[in-house]
C-alpha cells in the first residue's frame, strides 16, 4: 500500500548531500536560486541575474563568455540537460535564444540557463551527449549550425525537404513544398567493417501495423555489434501548429501528440498556461486530474506488459493482461466518454465533471482488478521459460541515465530513482505522494517488474484518491479565473506520463501562442534502444524494443 | 509396380492431401482456445488456400528460378513423402518406397529448397531465415538420424512400411521403448513445422522469423502451394508418430470397410494429437535462439537412450 510519508522528506533520498555537505532546507526553491547564483560565480566570476520563472523554474541569462565557461563545468556538479530549445525574438531580444534547462538531483526546481546565439554556435553535444538530438533538431527547425558539433546530419527533416527549409522560423509561412525527388547524398549510417559483419535495414515499413521508423543493424551472425535508428517519417508539425492559436485551443493539439499520453500531454500544456496566467486550479479537479493520469499509466503499462508476453511467443499469458486493459479502456469510457480519455483535461480544471457513481463504480472495479492483476502476474513468474527469455536480455547500465536524460520506468529499472511525480510534485502529488519503484539490473525482467509495480500502486493511488476526493467545482471558471483570456508569459511544466517525463514550455505573447515546445519522454528514450540491444541476438531486438515501449508519436511532433 | 499399390497411393496420398489443412485449422483453434478466443472455422485453412490460388504472383526482380519451381518442387518432394508413410492401409511395397533414410532425404531436399528460395529475393529477411534454418538443421539433422535409427533398431526394419506393419499387428505398443521414441518424434514434429518454443507460426515480427521469413516473399498460387506443402509435411510426421505408439485401426489389407475404419481412425487420433500439440505450443514461451540445440538434444537423448536399452536389455 501507498506509504504516508510526507511530501518533502520523499522528495530527497535519504542521505543524499548537497555541495558543502549541507542537507537540503525547508524551503528549496530559495536554495536553488542561491546556489545557481554561488555557483555560477564560482564558475565564471560573474553574478547572474537569476529570475524566478512561473512554475518551479529558474532562468539564468548568461553572456557567452560565462555560458561558454558555466554550462560545461554543470555536468560535473551532476546537472542533467533535460531538454534544449530554441525560441526566435525571445521577449525583447531579437535573434534566437537558446534555452538550456537541467535539473539536479534534490531540487525541485529546474534551470533554464539562456543564451543568446546568431545562426552559427557552438555545441555541447560532447559534453552532454542529449544535446546531439536536441541540436539537430534546433538545426532542422531555425537553421542554426552548431558548427562543432559531431554529428551534423538532418534529424526530423528527411532529405526530401528541400535545403534551407527551415519550418520552426517566424519567417516560414505554411505553403506548399517541392519535395526533393532525388536526393543528392543518401543519409549517411554509421558503417561498421570487418570480417563477417553484414547490415540488416529494417523498417520503415514493417510487417505488423506499428509506426515506422527504421533500424540499421550492423551484426557478426546473430549477436548485434551496433544499432542505429532513423525515426521522424511523420512529422506533422505540432509545434508549428500551436503557434498563433489561442491556448485554449491548443488543448486538442496537446493531446494529439501522443495518442496514449493524452491525458499527461493535456495535463502538462494546461498546467503551464495555469502557471504563467496565474489560475488556480479547484481541488476536486486536481484529484481527478491525477485519477485520470493513472488510468493511463495503468492501461498503458498493461499495453507493455502483454506485449512483451506477446513478443515471445506466449499468448496464453497475455489473455489476462489484455482482458484487464479492456475493462480499463471501459472505466475510462464511462468516466469521460473517451477510451483514451481525449477531451476530459482543461484549461483551469476540467472540461466536464465526473459524476460520483461513475467513481465509485471505479473504486469497486480497482477492487476486482488488483486481485486479478496480481494471479496474472504470479503465472508469469512461474513461468520458466518466460523468465528464461526476460531475465539478462537488453541490459540497460546505468551509467547511460543522466548522460542520455532518460526517464520513466525504463531508467527506474536500471536503478535510477527519478520521478517527476515525486522530485518536482504537480497537482495532487504533491499531498498524495506515490511510492517509488526501482529496480536494479536494468533487465528486461526488471523493467516487466517496475511497469507491474506500477500498476499496482496506480491502482492503490486512485483508490486512496477517490477515497479521499474532495467535493466542489471542477472548472477554475465558476471561481472567477478568466480560463480564456491569458496574459503574456511563459512557464515551464513537467509531467510523469507512462513513459517518462514529459516537458512543455509554453510562451504566449499577445494572447497567442509564440512558441510551444514539447519533449516527450521518447524523444530521449529512444536513444537508450542502441546501447540496450548491443550484444543481444537480432531474433531478442523485437523484445527489448517493447519493454521499452518507445514513441514514434511522441518524438516525433 | 503393382495394382494394389497404385491404388495405396492414390488413396493415401489423396486422403492426406484433403486433411492435412484440417490440422493447421485444428492447432489454431486449440491455441484461441487457450487464450480464451474463439479462433478460426476449422475450414479456415481451406478457405486461405482457395483465396490464394486466385490471387496473382508477385516475383521481385531479383528473383531467379528457383523462386518459381521451389513451391512446385517442395509439394511434389512431400507427396513422394505420402508414399513412404501409410495411414490408410499397407500395401505390398515396391523396392525403395517406406525406406526410412530416402525420407529423411526428402525431407532434407524440401528444407534445401526453402532455404534457396529465401535467399533467391534478396531481402533481408529471407536471408536471415535461411541462415537460422540452416545452422539449426546442422543441429536436427543429426538427431533425426539417430531418432529413425532408434527406431529403425527397435522395429529391426529400415523400411517404415514394415515397421507399421509390425506395431498393427498389435494392442499394445511393439516395445516400451516406443513410448521413449515417441518424445524424440514429438519433438521433431515441434522443429519441422517450425512450432513454438522453435519457431513462432503467428508472429509478423519479421526479425523473429525462422519458417516464416523464408516464404515472406512468396505471394498468391505459389504461396498456397508453399502452405500446402508445409500442412502435409505436418500430417506425415503426425503419422509417423501415430503408427509407431497408437497404430490401431490401419488396415493390413484393403477392403472398403477397413479403408474407412483406417480413414476414421486416423483422423480422430491425429486430431487428438494436433490438439495436444496445440497445448503444447500454448505451455510456454519461444526460446531463445540459441538455447534450441537445447531442445533438439532432449529427442536426441530419448532416442539414444532406446538405443542403449534395447542393446542392454
Amino acid at each position: 500500500m501507498i506509504s504516508n510519508k510526507n511530501t518533502a522528506s520523499s522528495l530527497v533520498p535519504a542521505g543524499s548531500k548537497l555541495r558543502d555537505n549541507c542537507q537540503i532546507p525547508v524551503n528549496p526553491s530559495i536554495l536553488s536560486t542561491r546556489y545557481a547564483t554561488d555557483l555560477i560565480i564560482d564558475i565564471s566570476g560573474k553574478e547572474p541575474q537569476v529570475r524566478r520563472g512561473k512554475n518551479n523554474e529558474f532562468y539564468i541569462p548568461l553572456g557567452e563568455e560565462e555560458f561558454l565557461k558555466t554550462v560545461p563545468a554543470l555536468s560535473e556538479k551532476g546537472f542533467v540537460l533535460i531538454s534544449l530549445f530554441c525560441v526566435q525574438d525571445f521577449e525583447e531580444s531579437p535573434g534566437f535564444t537558446l534555452f538550456y534547462v537541467f535539473r539536479l538531483k534534490g531540487f525541485t526546481d529546474v534551470f533554464a540557463f539562456m543564451r543568446q546565439v546568431r545562426t552559427e554556435t557552438t555545441s555541447v553535444a560532447t559534453i552532454f551527449p542529449s544535446a546531439c538530438w536536441y541540436e539537430r533538431e534546433i538545426r532542422d527547425g531555425f537553421g542554426i549550425e552548431f558548427k562543432d558539433a559531431f554529428d551534423k546530419r538532418r534529424l526530423f527533416l528527411h532529405e526530401a525537404y528541400p535545403e534551407g527549409f527551415h519550418p520552426l522560423l517566424k519567417s516560414f509561412k505554411n505553403r506548399k513544398i517541392q519535395a526533393v525527388q532525388n536526393p543528392e547524398e543518401a543519409y549517411p549510417f554509421k558503417q561498421v567493417e570487418g570480417e563477417g559483419v553484414y547490415q540488416i535495414p529494417v523498417g520503415p515499413v514493417h510487417a505488423g501495423i506499428i509506426e515506422p521508423g527504421h533500424f540499421r543493424f550492423s551484426v557478426i551472425g546473430e549477436p548485434i555489434f551496433n544499432l542505429e535508428i532513423r525515426l521522424f517519417y511523420k512529422h506533422r508539425g505540432i509545434e508549428k501548429l500551436a503557434e498563433g492559436k489561442r491556448p485554449s485551443a491548443c488543448v486538442p493539439i496537446a493531446e494529439a501528440i501522443s495518442g496514449d499520453e493524452t491525458v499527461a500531454n493535456a495535463v502538462a500544456f494546461c498546467t503551464a498556461i495555469e502557471k504563467l496566467a496565474g489560475i488556480e486550479v479547484p481541488p476536486r479537479a486536481n484529484c481527478l486530474r491525477a485519477i485520470l493520469l493513472e488510468l493511463e499509466r495503468i492501461y498503458s503499462h498493461m499495453g507493455d506488459l502483454s506485449g512483451m508476453i506477446t513478443d515471445i511467443g506466449f499468448p496464453k499469458m497475455t489473455t489476462p493482461f489484455l482482458i484487464l486493459r479492456e475493462n480499463i479502456f471501459r472505466q475510462n469510457e464511462l468516466l469521460t466518454g473517451s477510451r483514451f480519455m481525449r477531451g476530459a483535461v482543461d484549461i483551469g480544471g476540467l472540461k466536464k465533471e465526473i459524476s460520483d457513481e461513475a467513481l465509485l463504480k471505479l473504486y469497486l472495479y480497482s477492487k476486482t482488478f488488483v486481485p486479478e492483476f496480481d494471479s496474472a502476474i504470479a503465472a508469469v513468474r512461474a513461468s520458466s521459460s518466460l523468465i528464461d527469455r526476460f531475465s539478462t536480455t537488453g541490459v540497460l547500465k546505468k551509467k547511460l541515465i543522466a548522460p542520455l536524460n532518460l526517464t520513466g520506468p525504463i531508467a527506474r529499472a536500471s536503478g535510477a530513482s527519478y520521478d517527476v511525480r515525486l522530485d518536482h510534485p504537480y497537482g495532487i502529488y504533491k499531498d498524495v505522494p506515490p511510492e517509488r519503484t526501482i529496480k536494479t539490473a536494468g533487465d528486461v525482467l526488471s523493467r516487466f517488474e517496475v511497469k507491474a509495480k506500477e500498476v499496482l500502486n496506480s491502482a492503490f493511488l486512485i483508490q486512496k484518491l477517490i477515497a479521499s476526493i474532495p467535493e466542489g467545482a471542477v472548472a477554475a471558471e465558476a471561481a472567477g479565473f478568466a480560463v480564456s483570456n491569458i496574459p503574456d508569459g511563459y512557464a515551464l511544466s513537467m509531467v510523469e506520463a507512462a513513459r517518462g517525463q514529459n516537458l512543455h514550455w509554453i510562451y504566449v505573447r499577445g494572447g497567442l501562442i509564440d512558441r510551444y515546445k514539447v519533449r516527450t519522454a521518447s524523444f530521449c528514450n529512444w536513444q537508450a534502444i542502441e546501447h540496450a540491444v548491443l550484444g543481444n541476438i537480432v531474433p531478442d531486438f523485437p523484445l527489448i524494443n517493447k519493454s521499452l515501449n518507445l514513441s514514434y508519436a511522441g518524438t516525433d511532433l | 509396380m503393382n495394382a494394389s499399390f497404385l491404388l495405396f497411393a492414390l488413396l493415401n496420398t489423396g486422403f492426406i492431401m484433403l486433411i492435412s489443412p484440417f490440422f493447421m485449422s485444428l492447432i489454431k483453434k486449440v491455441k484461441a482456445y487457450t487464450q480464451g478466443r474463439k479462433g478460426p472455422s476449422l475450414l479456415q485453412s481451406y478457405f486461405d488456400l482457395r483465396k490464394l490460388m486466385q490471387k496473382e504472383v508477385v516475383y521481385s526482380p531479383n528473383s531467379s528460378g528457383i523462386m518459381r519451381i521451389t513451391p512446385y518442387l517442395n509439394l511434389g518432394v512431400l507427396l513422394v513423402a505420402t508414399l513412404f508413410v501409410p495411414v490408410v492401409f499397407i500395401p505390398d511395397t515396391p523396392a525403395g518406397i517406406g525406406n526410412i533414410i530416402v525420407f529423411l532425404y526428402l525431407l532434407a531436399i524440401e528444407r534445401f529448397f526453402t532455404a534457396l528460395c529465401g535467399l533467391d529475393a534478396g531481402s533481408t529477411f529471407g536471408g536471415m531465415g535461411s541462415s537460422r534454418l540452416m545452422s539449426l538443421s546442422a543441429v536436427v539433422e543429426p538427431t533425426m538420424v539417430i531418432s529413425f535409427a532408434a527406431l529403425a533398431y527397435v522395429l529391426r526394419t529400415v523400411n517404415f512400411h514394415e515397421m507399421f506393419a509390425v506395431t498393427a499387428g498389435s494392442t499394445i505398443p511393439e516395445s516400451p521403448t516406443l513410448t521413449l521414441i515417441s518424445i524424440s518424434l514429438f519433438i521433431i514434429i515441434i522443429v519441422e513445422t517450425g512450432r513454438i518454443p522453435v519457431d513462432n507460426p503467428a508472429t509478423h515480427l519479421e526479425l523473429t522469423m525462422i519458417n516464416e521469413a523464408m516464404i515472406l516473399e512468396q505471394s498468391g498460387k505459389n504461396l498456397a502451394l508453399i502452405e500446402l506443402a508445409h500442412a502435409i509435411k505436418q500430417t506425415i510426421l503426425m503419422a509417423v508418430l501415430i503408427n509407431v505408439l497408437a497404430p490401431w485401426g490401419l488396415a493390413t489389407e484393403l477392403t472398403f470397410a477397413s479403408f474407412m475404419i483406417a480413414c476414421l481412425f486416423f483422423l480422430v487420433k491425429a486430431s487428438m494429437l494436433a490438439g495436444l500439440i496445440g497445448l503444447f505450443e500454448s505451455s510456454i514461451a519461444k526460446m531463445r535462439l540459441f538455447r534450441l540445440p537445447g531442445f533438439y538434444m532432449m529427442a536426441f537423448f530419448f532416442s539414444a537412450l532406446t538405443i542403449l536399452m534395447e542393446v542392454f536389455a
